[in-house]
């Protein structure tokens, strides 16, 4: 790998790399946390990467990342109803903390701002490699979020809702859930706001041994927004993670997971939903580590593309040469409504270990004809059963969460983008 | 199955890492100084007594070399390579071109021989039953090319094109299959039509190389209506020390015409890495098809992974004509390095495209091989079936690309790719790149990893099979639908090499 340096600047770069010295002043860290912030710039002085750069291969950011809105001096920005009645909320609005104080049974809560002064954030303000731009831009301007450790054992009744809502300009927030060995817990990461802005969202998940813990992502952006999204996690012995994402919005949308199967036995689940309309570009990437054996993992994801939308999945799958055992599955369906729109796949699977059975699936196609015959055989009219159609597809996912309050709720957000989109 | 038993006695016949085809032939060869420059691509086009216009050609190909950059995004590694330590023209002495066999070097018929072309083809090229023959092909052309019992052969030696048979009785059907020297020379409008229309002279770093130091390599012309009336087949032979082989084929089948081709590679055993960059053209045009078979065995390096064989190709397909169809199968066994995406354009309405690929890696190979399939016009379909059986300590990549454009509409793929792991020291990697811009294209993608259940040895094994035999069996079974798409003297050939390579390491 080698840094290009570029010879000129996108309006973008500019923006970002200009922005950083009318920002810096503001943001909380200790020294080490303003040396990484500083790499982190350095980082992005490179350039931002084209597609030339494999794991950017379908979103050009250079290209597509046009503008970079100035942040806003005063703060607008309002938290909104959770998606799960009576979860506990813990906003970050326009990148400040807002629940400061919060007390939760068997979670000890701290703010991000204060875990940059006190030196335990700043190694993970480090990019993972020279194209890791979403961690750069993120460490360079990160100003607060959560910090949640939830204590062995524990049970939580509650679900836990993190946001982060913007009022436009620039949003950049962090989250850090370590869920102790034994414990269980349901989070919703909300990502929303009301107008053009850059927003950047990192979170990183430890699942502790025997541990179970169902994720959820709900990005909601409006159109104008460019929301670059990075969830990382790793898995303790025996330890359960099912991640959810939905995707209904945005201008331009870089959601990445990394997820690490270190320990024996433990389980990954993805599910995602990505509801694309109107000019989005939509990119989903996931890089899922097969460490230890005896570890399983499926991964399902249902797109639906309309107007003019593009949408990205990449999905790489590596097992390691000790996950002997590995059982690892994953597919990627999409229905390609639009002669505009275009939905781009790369399914990878890199495999060191003998005794493994991996597999992927990827499928575009359109509305089965059989299908739609089927309905309107009885009656009922053929853009009433496209929509039955389509809702069908990616409910299905949805109804396998389980989760009964979780179900209901995501599916009220599903009538929603199709009461709008439909 | 008697395949699988004379596999198996293959594999016990011979000792680990015993390839076959490594002698080297002693024969007196005219070499070019070693390095690349201006003046060496003259000597080439002179050595050839090619027109201006070809060395024109090639100049402006070097031109273009010269500000490329090598690709480094296929996942293998090798150290660098110096192009100008390399020699890039090599060729037997004999070189006037000779008119019948019997003017051939004796020790360069015996190199065929020990090649173990198949045995009918050797008569053919020691001239046993290549004149006077009464041949089918005068009359009405036969469905079965087998049934006449002949294939047409282009044997490559280094750089040159050392002996085409049948070439009269070919003629006679308006086939052209001679070596792309020739073809240069005595059929230009054809050659300046279609040569670099499919690949481009700058398209990648080492198409533009062998643009510009092509030695030789096969052409061939299909009119229209005609249907080819035997297999064409070439074998190539990389002999001389330091040398690169830099073939060229054109293949160009007229309006309703058919063709099947087939390929054969083999090198000798040498320490040293050698280069093989060689770029494939094929064209068909309306309702023509191609039919284009490789079985690759060239050096793989011994059992640490010395020596061996760098072969980086590009061969493409252009379905330029409406209902027009281009069938890729290849079976890769040999080479240090493979880096090789035989692909198709789905140019003309209705075309179709088919890859069919079997890649045995074994030892320190390093295979990245896949395809792609680009549809451009309206119900286009494509099928890709790719079998990789990885062993030892070697790394087996599948890398391909399905796409639609936007005006192809009813676009529809198929991909099935399936890998099968033999130890745990070796690695396989699927990589597809699945890119689809039209609602009405269906596209379905899907692979597998696993290693041989011991639900299917079990099996086997429990009706009294001996455990080694039983995993030839599965793994012949693995790869029968590519094996199926070979002409059959191919496929029984196939099935040995498979059996050959895997050596060692089955059972």
């Amino acid at each position: 790998m080698n840094v290009h340096a570029q010879t000129t600047l996108t309006p973008a770069e500019s923006s970002l790399i200009d922005g950083f010295a009318g920002r810096i002043a503001d943001l909380p860290g200790d020294a080490d946390v303003t040396v990484r912030r500083d790499n982190a710039l350095e980082l992005l002085k490179a350039g931002l990467p084209t597609r030339r750069v494999e794991a950017w291969h379908y979103t050009d950011l250079r290209r597509l990342l046009s503008a970079v809105p100035a942040f806003k001096p005063v703060s607008k920005a309002v938290a909104v109803s959770p998606l799960i009645d009576h979860a506990v909320l813990l906003p970050v609005l326009d990148g400040v903390a807002s629940n400061r104080d919060a007390r939760l049974p068997d979670v000890a809560v701290s703010t991000i701002a204060d875990r940059l002064i006190d030196g335990d954030m700043s190694e993970r303000l480090e990019a993972a490699d020279l194209h890791d731009t979403v961690a750069a831009v993120n460490a360079a301007f990160v100003s607060d979020g959560y910090w949640l450790e939830i204590a062995e054992g524990a049970s939580l009744e509650k679900a836990i809702e993190l946001q982060n809502v913007h009022a436009g300009g620039q949003a950049h927030s962090r989250f850090v859930v370590k869920a102790g060995a034994g414990s269980k817990a349901t989070i919703v990461e909300r990502q929303t706001g009301t107008d053009e802005a850059l927003v950047s969202s990192i979170s990183h998940l430890e699942v502790g041994d025997d541990a179970q813990m169902l994720w959820i992502v709900l990005q909601e952006q409006p159109d104008m927004v460019s929301y670059l999204g990075q969830f990382t996690a790793s898995l303790g012995k025996n330890a359960k993670l099912t991640l959810f994402v939905m995707n209904s919005g945005g201008k331009l949308v870089r959601q990445e997971i990394k997820v690490t199967a270190a320990g024996q036995g433990s389980e990954f689940r993805l599910r995602g939903i990505n509801l694309l309309a109107g000019e989005t570009h939509c990119d989903v990437t996931m890089v899922l580590d097969h460490l230890a054996p005896d570890t399983y993992s499926t991964e399902t994801l249902r797109n639906v593309v309309t107007g003019r939308a593009n949408g990205v999945f990449q999905g790489q799958i590596r097992v390691a040469r000790d996950a002997q055992k590995t059982d690892a599955k994953m597919a990627c369906n999409t229905l390609l409504l639009s002669d505009e729109g275009g939905f781009s796949a790369k399914p990878e699977l890199e495999i060191f270990a003998d005794d493994v059975a991996c597999g992927h699936g990827a499928t575009v196609t359109e509305i089965a004809a059989d299908h739609l015959f089927y309905l309107m055989a009885r009656g009922i009219d053929e853009k009433t059963a496209r929509g039955l159609l389509v809702k069908a597809f990616v409910a299905e996912v949805i109804e396998e969460l389980d989760e009964e309050a979780v179900v209901e709720a995501l599916e009220t957000r599903l009538d929603a983008w199709f009461a709008e989109h439909g | 199955m008697p395949a699988v038993q004379e596999t198996i006695d293959q594999v016990r016949m011979i000792d680990v890492d015993q390839y076959k085809y490594g002698f080297e032939t002693l024969i007196e060869s005219d070499l070019a100084p070693k390095g690349l420059n201006d003046d060496i691509i003259r000597f080439i086009s002179a050595k050839k007594d090619e027109p201006q216009w070809m060395t024109e050609w090639r100049l402006q190909a070097f031109k273009r070399w010269q500000a490329m950059e090598e690709p480094s995004w296929a996942r293998v590694s090798y150290p660098k390579i110096d192009f100008q330590d390399l020699h890039y023209y090599a060729a037997p002495k004999n070189q006037a071109g000779p008119t019948s066999l019997e003017e051939v070097d004796p020790e360069l018929l015996r190199t065929y021989e020990k090649l173990g072309i198949p045995l009918r083809e050797q008569e053919i090229l020691a001239g046993v039953r290549k004149q006077g023959e009464p041949g089918e092909i005068d009359g009405e052309p036969s469905d079965n090319v087998y049934a006449s019992g002949r294939v047409a052969v282009d044997a490559v030696f280094d750089s040159v094109s050392v002996v085409t048979t049948f070439k009269k009785e070919l003629a006679k059907a308006g086939v052209i299959f001679c070596s792309i020297s020739e073809a240069i020379r005595e059929h230009p409008e054809l050659v300046k039509k279609y040569l670099g229309s499919v690949v481009p002279v700058s398209d990648n770093f080492y198409a533009t190389l062998n643009s510009a130091v092509f030695t030789d390599g096969s052409f061939v012309y299909v009119p229209k209506g005609v249907r080819c009336p035997m297999e064409l087949s070439t074998y190539f032979r990389i002999n001389e020390k330091n040398t690169g082989q830099f073939e060229r084929t054109l293949i160009i089948a007229e309006e309703g015409a058919y063709v099947s081709y087939l390929e054969g590679c083999t090198a000798p055993q040498r320490d040293e890495n050698q280069l093989h960059a060689a770029v494939v053209e094929l064209i068909a045009l309306d309702d023509a098809e191609i039919k284009y078979s490789t079985v690759q065995n060239w050096y793989p390096g011994d059992a640490q992974g010395k020596g061996g064989i760098y072969n980086f190709v590009t061969k493409r397909g252009d379905c330029r004509g409406r209902n027009s169809k281009i069938s890729w199968t290849q079976v890769e066994t040999g080479s240090a390095i493979t880096w090789k995406y035989p692909s198709c354009i789905l140019r003309g309405d209705n075309s179709r495209g088919e890859f069919y690929s079997i890649a045995v890696s074994n030892g320190y190979q390093q295979i990245d091989s896949g395809t792609k399939m680009l549809h451009l016009g309206k119900n286009t379909s494509s099928r890709i079936i790719s079998k990789g059986i990885s062993a030892g300590h070697s790394q087996n990549t599948y890398r391909g690309q399905v796409s639609a454009h936007r005006k192809a509409s009813n676009a529809r793929n198929f991909t099935q790719c399936d890998s099968l792991l033999i130890g745990n020291d070796c690695g396989a990697h699927t990589v597809p790149y699945i890119e689809a811009k039209n609602a009405t294209a269906q596209f379905e993608h899907e692979a597998t990893t696993s290693k041989i259940s011991d639900d299917q040895l079990f099996y086997v094994m429990q009706r009294g099979i001996p455990e080694e035999e039983a995993i030839a069996l599965i793994v012949n079974g693995f790869v029968k639908d590519v094996i199926q798409q070979l002409p059959m003297e191919f496929a029984v050939e196939a099935q040995k090499l498979i059996g050959i390579s895997l050596e060692g390491s089955v059972g």
